[in-house]
This record gives structure tokens, sequence and C-alpha cells, in this order.
């Protein structure tokens, strides 16, 4: 079954107009946007759509907090989702939806949807780089940043739920979905990324009590740090409200920039992930800020030499 | 200190102020003419996270609680305590405000800035 990775998370939300300007100025596309939602997508198709909270055709929501009300799986071709529906089939009801597309529920009561992907494939350059001892990436005369340099997401990379037992959602997601966890943070949860993409991760655990079930954050891929930091001090400088970030984590080596959000989720940038294969032999670590981070910077205001470096506010 | 005018806050709006003695902002909510001061420190983390989604947006879509837009933890406006959400249970620190002859909005911050320090 050739799961790619989440194409789409759908949200139902209790301020349309709120969420439709932070997704807008958090770089995403609306596509077919009105006062009843819609989809935001990052350059390659994928991306968030947000519903109201009372919207009828909303799979029920989760008994907490949560505003995520479904995780939509792109596969590679009709015969994945036919496998799914056999799989998934064999303990509960999978529904067939006319299109092709099919839904079910995973063993915590998080509501999935399974459709042939909907991502465009992306051709373009990642950041470059010029360094002494290899050949410069950047021709004579071209510029690595300059004021109005787009910034945009490129792909949702991953998501990261809050589940009360760890052990069942693996159990899902690896056994039944054919997901590999690739490292372990011990004492938060397991890394999983599916069989047919090689990113470090598109799933992540954290075990909580069950009346914190639903999803800590989401993140969506930029074309290298520079984007990464570009876009996070374009935001800050907008009013958006920064929680942790710019750093670069350990378990990915993932740059990363979070943000809070009208969506009860924190929203990431994150860019230059790892990308593994099934040689990879799994990792563990205690969870902690060790782990967490090879290094972590804070964004400040710009200032220039003249009289000392002020205060670090 | 005086964080502002009571003029300047609407009935139901929430606004946060920076105050230089302590790392958190001050969120005030007004409801009616009555004003409540909060630290803008959610207890979910144990030494509370910023909660505004956007530069003074404390509030859930339909203005009815304070929320922690990290997780989507909601507070009751007049107590401060967490009603849904990871910190149920818990409540946000409360800072003591009064309005004064004169329309401004003091609040009073000389413990918060000890524990600060």
């Amino acid at each position: 079954m050739n799961i790619i990775g989440t194409d789409y998370l759908i949200f139902g939300v209790d301020d349309i107009a709120a969420c439709t300007e932070y997704l807008t100025a958090f770089g995403l596309t609306p596509v077919g946007v009105d006062d009843s939602g819609g989809l935001f997508e990052a350059l390659d198709g994928t991306g968030v759509i947000i519903r109201t909270k009372g919207d009828p055709d909303l799979p029920a929501p989760l008994p907490t907090a949560t505003m995520l009300r479904q995780q939509v799986y792109g596969v590679r071709d009709a015969s994945d989702i036919e496998a799914i529906a056999t799989e998934l089939g064999k303990d509960r009801k999978v529904h067939r939806l006319a299109d092709g597309t099919i839904e079910t529920v995973d063993d915590l009561g998080f509501s999935l949807k399974f459709q042939v992907t909907k991502r465009r494939k992306l051709d373009m350059p990642a950041e470059r780089i010029n360094a002494p001892g290899a050949p410069a990436q950047r021709g004579p005369n071209e510029l690595g940043v300059w004021e109005t340099m787009p910034a945009k997401p490129r792909m949702l990379s991953h998501a990261v739920l809050f589940v009360p037992d760890i052990d069942i959602a693996v159990r899902f997601y690896c056994d039944r979905l054919g997901f590999v966890i690739t490292d372990t943070l011990v004492g938060a949860g397991p890394f999983l990324r599916p069989k047919a993409n090689d990113d470090h991760h598109t799933l992540f655990f954290i075990r909580t009590p069950e009346y914190m079930k639903g999803i800590e954050h989401l993140a969506f891929h930029m074309g290298g740090p520079t984007e990464l930091v570009v876009a996070g001090s374009r935001f800050v400088k907008a009013g958006y409200e920064s929680f942790w970030g710019p750093g670069r984590h350990k378990f990915g080596s993932n740059w990363f920039w979070y943000f809070n959000s009208p969506l009860g989720t924190h929203f990431e940038y994150d860019a230059d992930m790892d990308k593994h294969d099934d040689d990879w032999v799994a990792r563990e670590a205690p969870f902690g800020p060790e782990a967490s981070q090879m290094f972590l910077l804070q964004h400040r205001e710009k200032w220039a030499p003249g009289g000392g470096p002020g205060p670090a506010r | 200190m005086e964080l502002c005018r009571l003029d300047d806050l609407q009935n139901g709006e929430a606004r946060g102020f920076v105050v230089p003695e302590i790392d958190r902002k001050i969120i005030l909510v007004r409801r009616e003419d009555a004003v409540f001061g909060y630290l803008d420190a959610c207890p979910h983390y144990t030494d509370g996270t910023p909660m505004a989604w956007k530069r003074n947006a404390y509030l859930n879509g339909a203005g009815t609680h304070l929320a922690c837009h990290a997780h989507g933890a909601l507070f009751d406006i007049e107590t401060g305590e967490c009603v849904l959400g990871p910190c149920l249970g818990q409540g946000l620190t409360k800072v003591p405000v009064n309005i004064d002859k004169f329309g401004g909005i003091q609040a009073t911050i000389g413990i918060l800035a000890e524990e600060s320090a």
C-alpha cells in the first residue's frame, strides 16, 4: 500500500475569517475559499482545509479541544486504495465514496481519508550554497538573498498527534498501514514515515492523557534554511506569535520554526530534512532539551554596529 | 502601573501589554465595565507560554473565552480557569487590576516582577 504522505489536514474552526487571514499570511494559497472555508495549498497542492466547526459534512469531532477533523492521505494509485480498504475492512467500517476515495477511523478515533494523491510534482531548485571545497552552486552575480525574495511553503511535511496510547497508534500505522519507525524520543514518542516516502517523518506521536487527544502541530517544507528564516521573520514582523525556533532538530536534522495559530495547533516551517531507506537502523534518545535540537536561535530586532550590541530582547 | 485607559479597551476586547520588569505580557480583557488581568502564560507548560495567535488576538472565535493558540485551551474570562484543553483544572495567573478615578487601568505587578527576577 504505497502511502506517500498527508495531502490535506481538515479543520473545523470557529473563526473562518481569522484562519483565512492567518493561512494566507503563512504563505499558503487560497483555492476556492469563501466564508464557508476552503483549501489553502502549498506550491505542490498539499495543504490545509478549513470549514466551520458545525459543518455537517465534516466527520464528528474528537471529544477534546482539538479542531482537527480528518487526515487525508495520498497514495500512488487506485490499487493502493483497494489494498487499504481490504486490510482495514477486516475489523472496521470502510466507507467508499463516489469519487473513489475511502474514509475510515484509526484505532484511536482519528478520522482518515485515502485518495490517489493530489500533490503535483515540483521542479524547483533547493537553496543554493557557495562553499570552499565544492563547486559554487550559484553562478557569478547570482544573489543569495534580496528583500523581496520568495519564501513560500512547498509541501505539507508532517503532523504530530497527541495520542493516549503509543503502542496502539504504532500497531495501527506500522502493522496495518506499513509505516516504519525511523527514530524514537523516549518519553515522547516515535517518528514514522510511510513506506513510499523517504522523508525522516510524516507522523510523530506524543503520549498524553485522553482529554488532550488531537494535533500538536503541522509542518510545511521550505526550500532551505534561508527561506525558512525569511518566511518566519516576515511572519513575526506581521505580528504573529513565535513559539519555538528558529533552530535545527537532531532527529530528522530539519530546521524548524513553530508559531501559534487560530486553528488551535502550532504551524511549523521546516527545511532540509534527512531522508532514509530500509537500511536505516532506528535510534533512541531520552526526550529533553538536549535531544530536541542541535541549536536554538531567537528572532530579534535588526540592529547595526555603532554603539555596542544592545539588549538581547 | 498604568497599562492603558478604559476608553482604549472596547467591551469584549482583549489586549496584551509588554511590561519592562517581567518576561511575559499582561493580558487585559474588558467585560462591560469590569477589566480582568492575566499573565500571558499558558499553564500547560511549566514556565508558561505566550497564548495569542497574532498581536492582541487572545480570544476564541466567538469571543466568549480567552484561548491559548498553542493547543486550543479555553479559559473563563472572569476567573481565568481552564474549561477545555490540555490544562484542564489549571488556571491563568491573575494580575490584580483596578480602574483609577481618571479612567486609567492600573495593574499591580510588584509580586510578578519579584518572581521573574
